[in-house]
């Protein structure tokens, strides 16, 4: 870069108080020698640092897991980084939500994506089609050990778009209920084997709430959805899966959705949280600190809160898969699971790395049960280890009967569809409109967004 | 991100400069002075008239964040812009918000600054506690606030029923919501205005405010006749960053409402985020903030002509 251009023009004598040593040609000439060494050393450092990671032979994985699934996570990345052929895993952990979609989908889109990513399943139809995620080479992940085989039939569909495997998944975390065993055993709610009977009927479960409201002396069930973008779409989506009808979304709709059952469910909902007996104004956080401090005998949650109740001292904590009051059991849930973001010029070596990272990482999955997710890895499940761990093995079976978002681009974990459910949803909650107008809303949300011009087909 | 476009593009315009330079100091200064601009004209170009040229071009096109290849469509993002509802919701929600908040932000900020200036004892203490909220970082004033207005065990609800009232469902109502934001953007930032409000305040000569209380005027006439009319010059200052601060209007309701319930506290900037970002439809997104920025321009502009026939 040029200095400033000489001041021969000027005379000296402008500046009488110049100093001898430093002038303004100097400071310049130095300053931008020194800017221009410190903007060299920039990148330097910026490599040096992560010293291990910058080598080529470290996979680099992204994924969303912090606080304690985070911890599970480096545990078992430590486990198969160790040995001969340990991986050099150089992980970058980015905020869980909508912003961690975003960014994922900008690398992928740049070409130049990390090797391995974590996803929801639920997100696949808006990254697959819009060739932001690279096949899996089924052969390839075979040679390691893990094939459909090994997975659910309604998790491994979900991994897959016109046919093609896109994902391998590591979990399913369904939405579930905690409860106070002690406090479900006074309300007489208990199986002789003192589990959580089953409800069987909208009424039952009404009954239970009301009891435990009694026992506890301020609140039966509790459940936070104000302000939330996911956890009254979650419950809405478990209840009304359990009636039998289906909701999906055909491209340029309009949304496929019985009214009549959505209704049913919502109004069963409002009568749930009706703000006496079950208070119905409640945050996420307002609900998990009520639940944690005993003013209530239930909660209606993710399995991923069990480490929270654990640690809040609970004396007898119960877990159950979310209760059946409809037709035929379901459960609202999602999967975390491994893709491989799409990279424009991938190395072959790097790539087969990074289908051995994957199997072995799902063949450390009991680690990842103790933390409450299901292992979707069935071997994983079919361990003796695994069936000793409790409450976890109690709701195990929620796997199979597990219901995720309706497929389309928008839909899914973190997504806009998500938040515009809930939004009228936590409206009928609320007592604010009626289940009837919260359905009419969620239609007419569901076919603006089906309207619009898909941006990755 | 073109979001960011308004805030820069809408700056109040510098007076032009009272005294033309000497032509060879005017010399000098593209010399020496150019250079040292230098890097702020590369920043400037790089990160915000690009940005602002690419996102015109993006608004024509339908570009989203997947491998897809772009296509021209025209006005087409425009088009359906006007006739999305949700667009003039989050519109009509930054409306409402900027009025709710830059009143009670202006006039709080005076109030402040006249009772401090008026000579209370201790006044290090009333300037460290007018000002110490604008130097939190938003997403520990939206955590104070989340527990403030929590429904069941928040302060609000317990003064409320305290006192025999009925709570408030201060982040659920529909109605109340907004006004719930703005009150925690007035505690947050009104100290910024107050401190530009005491900065002219002790800047204004005392003779004028003297000869009228010796001439027997009292203290609220020395008030609106003397102090008020002084003032204008930084009223019209406030009140126009004001308005393009609150205009602007996103972070706090994304950490504390997501823009619920039903949307009612949803900000134009927030569907912008949500449709370019989390939707992919980084085109439709465009055409959406360059709307909005038409309208901020028209209504600095306007704001500017009133202030000018005012003065």
């Amino acid at each position: 870069m040029n200095s400033a251009p000489p001041a021969r023009g000027l005379p000296g004598a402008r500046y009488p108080d110049r100093s001898p040593g430093i002038g303004r040609r100097e400071l310049l000439r130095y300053g931008t020698a020194g800017a221009a060494a410190l903007l060299a050393a920039g990148p330097l450092t910026g490599c040096a640092s992560p010293a291990r990671a910058g080598e080529a032979s470290a996979l680099k994985v992204w994924d969303l897991f912090q606080g304690g699934d985070g911890m599970l996570m480096d545990e078992m990345i430590a486990a198969v980084s160790k040995g001969s052929d340990g991986f050099d895993v150089d992980r970058t952990i980015l905020d869980w939500g909508p912003s961690y979609y975003t960014k994922l989908a900008m690398s992928a889109a740049g070409g130049r994506a990390s090797d391995v990513a974590v996803l929801h399943l639920s997100r696949l139809a808006g990254y697959a089609p819009g060739g932001l995620l690279d096949p899996i080479d089924l052969d390839v992940l075979a040679e390691f050990g893990v094939g459909e085989k090994d997975f659910a039939p309604a998790v491994w569909k979900r991994a897959q778009h016109k046919g093609t495997v896109y994902a391998v998944p590591l979990d399913v975390h369904p939405f579930i209920v905690f409860y106070d065993k002690d406090v479900a055993d006074k309300a007489g709610l208990l199986d002789s084997s003192g589990h959580l009977a089953p409800m069987g009927s909208p009424e039952a479960f009404l009954d239970a709430g009301k009891k435990l409201a009694e026992i506890t002396g301020t609140s039966g069930v509790l459940f936070g959805h104000v302000t939330d973008t996911a956890q009254s779409w979650r419950q809405f989506a478990a209840l009304y899966a359990q009636t039998g009808a289906s909701f999906t979304l055909p491209d340029g709709g309009p949304p496929k959705i019985d009214t009549d059952a959505a209704v049913k469910v919502v109004t069963f909902m409002k009568q749930l949280f009706d703000g006496r007996t079950n208070p119905n104004n409640l945050d996420y956080n307002g609900a998990m600190a009520a639940f944690m401090d005993g003013r209530g005998g239930m909660i209606m949650a993710g399995e991923w809160e069990l480490p929270t109740f654990r640690k809040s001292g609970i004396k007898h904590l119960g877990a159950a898969p979310f209760p059946q009051v409809f037709a035929r059991p379901a459960v609202y849930a999602d999967s975390h699971s491994f893709v491989l973001p799409h990279q424009d010029d991938p190395d072959p070596a790097r790539r087969r790395q990074a289908h051995r990272y994957i199997a072995e990482i799902v063949k450390q999955s009991l680690t990842w049960a103790s933390a409450g997710h299901i292992p979707a890895y069935l071997p994983v499940q079919a361990r003796p280890e695994y069936a000793k761990l409790d409450p976890q093995s109690s709701y195990a079976a929620a796997g199979e009967i597990a219901v995720l978002d309706p497929p389309n681009w928008f839909a899914g974990a973190g997504g806009n569809f998500q938040n515009r459910m809930c939004q009228p949803l936590q409206s009928a909650l609320l007592g604010n409109t009626s289940a009837e107008k919260a359905v009419r809303q969620m239609v007419r949300e569901a076919d603006t967004l089906l309207r619009q011009p898909n941006p990755v087909a | 991100m073109t979001t960011t476009a308004p805030a820069g593009a809408a700056a109040p315009p510098q007076p032009p400069s009272a005294t033309p330079a000497a032509p060879r100091r005017s010399r000098s200064l593209t010399r020496g002075g150019g250079l040292f601009v230098l890097p702020f004209l590369v920043v400037f170009a790089l990160f915000l008239v690009w940005p602002v040229v690419q996102g015109l071009w993006m608004s024509l096109t339908d570009a989203s964040l997947s491998l897809r290849g772009t296509e021209f469509v025209g006005f087409a993002n425009y088009t359906e812009a006007f006739g999305d509802p949700d667009v003039w919701s989050s519109l009509g929600n930054t409306v409402f918000f900027t009025v709710i908040s830059c009143v009670p932000l202006v006039l709080v900020a005076l109030a402040m600054a006249l009772l401090v200036h008026s000579g209370l004892a201790g006044q290090w203490v009333w300037r460290l506690a007018y000002f110490a909220p604008y130097l939190l970082p938003v997403t520990v004033v939206t955590l104070i606030w989340t527990w403030l207005y929590q429904p069941d065990i928040g302060l609000g609800n317990q003064l409320l029923t305290s006192l025999g009232m009925e709570p408030v469902g201060w982040l659920s109502d529909e109605s109340v919501a907004m006004w719930s934001v703005a009150a925690l953007t007035v505690w947050w930032t009104v100290g910024f205005n107050f401190l530009l409000y005491l900065a002219a305040l002790q800047s204004l000569p005392v003779t004028y405010d003297e000869a009228a209380a010796l001439d027997g005027a009292g203290a609220w006439r020395r008030l609106w006749s003397v102090t008020l009319p002084q003032l204008r010059h930084t009223t019209v200052l406030v009140a126009m960053l004001q308005v393009l601060a609150s205009l602007k209007v996103f972070d706090q309701i994304y950490i504390l409402t997501k823009g619920g319930p039903n949307g009612s506290t949803r900000p134009i900037l927030e569907y912008v985020y949500d449709v370019g970002f989390t939707g992919y439809r980084l085109g439709y997104a465009s055409a959406v903030s360059y709307i909005f920025f038409a309208i901020v321009i028209v209504v600095s502009v306007l704001q500017l002509r009133f202030f000018r026939q005012e003065g």
